[in-house]
């Protein structure tokens, strides 16, 4: 039977920022997922890393919060974040008192937001609205949701931190009032198993509230529906807020070569819904429009959805109104029963803080005295300039850098190291996000890389502007040569279940440039290779 | 003033057919394109219905037309102009030494570029599977250094379905010697052995092979026609068949350089790189074209105009608001199905037609374009390919079929050789 100190369940930032903290500090840790990780809200969002400003008039405790992990994961997570700075903008429509008490907050709570004029918004950010009548610069940045759990991971393993992915916890067992351990299942194989553990830190987001009946405990989440467009350019070089009381759809947060536009609000029954509709992407178009009036004219990539895990104490408020702050339970002095914890709430930017705090009370609990140290170390180490500048003539134009920054040093040298002994392996499987062959498989070769989707979110293979037209196939013959599992083996059936995957994000936005794409993608995969026409005879 | 007989935009294969026939029966034509034409992009099979409605395979399309529905492309453009516009597509691509072969009335198999069977009722006679080709008991994948999108493992991973467990399969690596630390094409591959070089070259790495051996490989055999593959056919003891393939579509191209020589002999004005952006009209007629080129806006007067311009895909049909789908040149009344749920499937590969994929010009049996109430709109206007509503051409099969047919009829309507 498999043991351990401590067993996490949920492989969201929240989780991982606790794996990789109990490691650090020597407990022996295992965290389960029942997907892959980062499916949840840590992945279905913006990909902002706050300033703080959002929260600057309501939240200001939340906003220092900000401010200061900020700073921290600009540090340790430096391949994951792009530093483009952030943008607060009045329209004329927003209400001009509302502003004051924004600057005020910002001041309050340690934010450097810097008064620019219109002439210089303008120049730096050409395409906003002209009713914007005043603007401010903040250190708002964008970050990388998938790199930076990885990179967690990675982290944690150097200090003997372990994880299993679709694996999905089906039992609490629970003796005099302990939790002693858990059976999981794992999704792929419907194998079984029990694992031992003193404590079970239940760090599911919008499913804490199901992790917690298990054990027959109340934790009150209310999963609120967040849609998001991403859309083929980048609208803007900084994030962009609108500087109103925080509303649906309005901050853009540039990625590499997208945008993401967000989001909407609406309490949703479960976590699992995250369906999005044409009524949604109206809303947030014609939310977005007032910021960049052009928006329209751009391609939508695809719409997604996520559930911020909002936590509920009795009576409290919900929706937009209900806290983005984040509870740590101890079900100990709350329901008497010993060996659990649940965290819920917060946000992507205070991850690695909710994980210290919530590392600080298990380690009380298991008298260990270790200090945190997860502010001051980096994630992983940097690829180094020389080396980078030694593999530029095997990667596509700007793909050093961005094979640098996903890999990092170790896997960086065995891709270069493929690249160079066999000049077929620099072949670019994906355009979009400039991936080679070699880096698709040096992924895809890893135990965790089950299906391809797996190796999608590690490599970004499929994510670009092309949404896997060309790239499926070339992933699907990667896949099939170095996938470990016999589901690589049916490259149909991993190329239809990556298409699927993709379309679920573009239909809700057919319309404009997407039909064309999609028309591509049809006349490629239906006519030119009958995918859909297998043969009986 | 620049004035034609026949005004064709949009260079696909419907534009391609429409200019041929009118040019053929002696008008002045003029073709207007803007960018490539789709035949890049194209399969090169004309396909004229590989599956139903519920997405049940078709084995003979004209049998399999009489059951479509009413309002189907195929019933408006008739039995006879399909007939009579193949038989006219097969005497161009024959002139251009591009043989294509198959019936009507059954469809064939042909190996796709990820080793599955599709179905075609003509293809073009590289990938034509003979009888002959089907008894080898050694199936071969040639897998070319470095080219991108033609991979050897899925190949026979797909293959071994296609053509059953008892027969021997592998891959065969040949080197090119293209591969100058960048991806190649298979296109350029084509261009490669478009030169005796790149002919001897390939003969020399794959001769041996025994004539138990049937070849599977992308279409590389040139460029231009089908004399690359029959010469080199000759001089292997192997049977050799080539595959579809992801664009650059070398078999598209071919088509495209045929259509381009015969237009040119016919002496068919080819406008390129000219995008109509809006016409003028008086009453129910068009009365020219405004085309946009990158130094100048121009006129284009015209009897008659056919619209060629494609769907979605070529910008033919825009859609910047849903619900809100336009034909920019014209504006022409639009036909499309309303409400989320009726304009896409929730699988992107399902069992039923893509709403939105029908989005298209509702016309008469003549294919003048129609409003709601069935009225002409514009009676020198008429409407080809996938710029007609009523049919998801990816989801059917049935594309070329309906591009040339349509195109035939369009250009044969009323000048004395009615279809």
């Amino acid at each position: 039977m498999e043991k351990a100190t401590v067993v996490v369940v949920g492989g969201g930032a929240t989780g991982l920022g606790i794996l990789r903290d109990l490691s650090m500090r020597g407990v022996d840790t295992l965290l389960i997922e029942k997907k892959d990780l980062i499916n949840g809200a840590s992945s279905r969002y913006h990909g902002l890393l706050h300033s703080g400003g959002r929260y600057a008039v309501k939240d200001q405790e939340a906003a220092k919060e900000c401010i200061e992990e900020n700073k921290i994961l600009r540090k340790i997570g430096q391949s994951c974040v792009e530093p483009c700075g952030g943008l607060f903008v009045r329209l004329d429509s927003d209400d001009p008192a509302y502003e004051a008490d924004w600057v005020a907050g910002c001041q309050a709570s340690g934010i450097d937001a810097q008064d620019i004029s219109l002439e210089e918004a303008f120049r730096i950010e050409p395409r906003l609205s002209k009713h914007v009548v005043s603007a401010y610069l903040v250190p708002d940045a964008a970050i990388d949701g998938f790199r930076l759990a990885w990179q967690s991971v990675e982290s944690a393993k150097r200090y003997g931190g372990r994880i299993k992915t679709y694996t999905k916890l089906s039992d609490i067992i629970v003796s005099n009032g302990t939790v002693t351990g858990i059976h999981v299942q794992n999704t792929l194989t419907g194998q079984v198993e029990e694992i031992a553990c003193h404590i079970l830190i239940n760090a599911g987001g919008g499913w804490a509230g199901e992790i917690a009946q298990m054990a027959g405990l109340e934790v009150g989440v209310q999963p609120d529906k967040g849609t998001l467009l991403a859309f083929n350019q980048r609208i803007s070089n900084h994030v962009v807020n609108r500087l109103h009381k925080s509303s649906d759809g309005d901050i853009f947060v540039p990625h590499g070569s997208i945008t993401i536009l967000g989001t909407t609000s609406m309490s949703i029954p479960s976590a699992e819904d995250t369906h999005t509709s044409r009524e949604e992407v109206e809303k947030l178009l014609a939310i977005g429009e007032q910021t960049f009036e052009n928006l329209r004219d751009y391609r939508i990539l695809r719409a997604f959805a996520g559930s911020r895990p909002l936590y509920m104490p009795p009576g409290g408020a919900s929706g937009r109104g209900a806290s983005r702050g984040f509870a740590i339970v101890d079900h100990k002095s709350q329901d008497g029963l010993s060996g659990m914890v649940t965290i819920v709430g917060g946000k992507f930017t205070t991850h690695r803080l909710m994980a210290e705090r919530m590392a600080d009370l298990v380690c009380k609990k298991l008298g260990n005295n270790q200090p945190c140290r997860t502010a001051e170390e980096a994630l992983v180490p940097q690829v180094s300039g020389e080396e980078k500048k030694k593999a530029h003539k095997l990667f596509p134009s700007f793909g050093t850098d961005l094979a640098a920054t996903r890999l990092g040093p170790e896997r960086f040298k065995r891709v270069v190291a493929a690249m160079e002994k066999n000049p077929e392996k620099r072949e670019v499987l994906c355009e979009c996000e400039n991936v080679t062959r070699a880096e698709f498989e040096e992924i895809a070769r890893e135990s965790t890389s089950h299906i391809l989707n797996d190796v999608r979110r590690r490599t970004r293979v499929g994510m670009g502007t092309c949404q896997a037209n060309y790239c499926a196939l070339r992933a699907a013959s990667a896949f099939a040569s170095c996938g470990h599992e016999e589901a690589a083996k049916d490259s149909i059936k991993q190329m239809k279940q990556f298409l699927e995957g993709r379309w679920k994000g573009i239909r809700p936005v057919m319309m404009g440039r997407s039909l064309k794409e999609t028309e591509m993608t049809r006349g490629l995969y239906e006519l030119v290779f009958n995918i859909n026409g297998e043969e009986e005879d | 003033m620049i004035r034609s007989d026949v005004l064709v935009i949009g260079a696909g294969l419907a534009g391609l057919m429409a200019a041929y026939t009118s040019a053929k029966q002696g008008k002045k034509v003029t073709l207007l394109t803007w960018g490539e034409g789709t035949l890049t992009v194209n399969s090169g099979t004309i396909d004229i219905l590989g599956f139903d409605e519920n997405h049940k395979r078709v084995n003979n399309p004209l049998q399999g037309i009489d059951n479509l529905p009413a309002d189907h492309p195929y019933k408006k453009i008739g039995r006879q102009a399909l007939q009579e516009g193949l038989a006219s597509f097969l005497e161009l691509t024959k002139q251009h030494e591009l043989t294509y072969i198959g019936s009507m009335e059954a469809n064939q198999p042909v190996v796709t570029a990820i080793g599955t069977k599709k179905r075609t009722a003509y293809a073009p006679l590289p990938m034509v599977l003979s009888e002959q080709a089907l008894t080898k008991k050694k199936i071969r994948a040639v897998a070319i250094k470095g080219l991108k999108d033609f991979y050897g493992d899925v190949m026979i991973e797909n293959l071994k379905k296609s053509f059953g467990p008892d027969k021997d399969y592998g891959v065969i690596p040949i080197d090119t010697g293209l591969m100058g630390g960048r991806d190649i094409t298979i296109q350029d591959v084509a261009r490669y052995l478009d030169t005796p070089q790149g002919n001897a070259d390939f003969l020399s790495q794959l001769e041996d092979l025994d004539q138990d051996t049937l070849l599977v490989l992308p279409p590389i055999f040139g460029s231009h026609g089908h004399t690359v593959y029959q010469t080199i056919s000759q001089e292997m003891k192997a049977t050799m068949v080539e595959t579809t393939c992801l664009p650059p579509s070398v078999p598209g191209i071919r088509l495209r350089y045929a259509f381009r020589d015969e237009l040119r002999q016919l002496g068919v004005d080819i406008v390129e790189s000219s995008k109509a952006v809006a016409s003028e009209i008086e009453g129910t007629k068009a009365v020219s074209v405004i085309a946009n080129s990158a130094s100048n806006q121009r006129r284009y007067y015209a009897d008659r105009f056919i619209l060629a311009t494609g769907g979605f895909y070529s910008g033919g049909i825009e859609m910047r608001d849903f619900e809100k789908p336009i034909e920019p040149i014209f504006h022409l009344p639009i036909s499309f199905v309303k409400g989320e749920d009726q304009w896409t499937n929730e699988e992107l590969f399902g069992s039923k037609a893509q709403g939105y994929a029908k989005t298209g010009i509702e016309t008469n049996d003549l294919l003048q374009p129609v409003n709601k109430e069935g009225q002409v709109v514009l009676d020198n206007v008429y409407i080809v390919g996938r710029n007609l509503a009523g049919f998801d051409f990816c989801f059917e099969h049935s594309g070329n079929g309906i591009a040339i047919a349509s195109a035939y009829k369009a250009a044969s309507v009323g000048m004395g050789k009615e279809a």
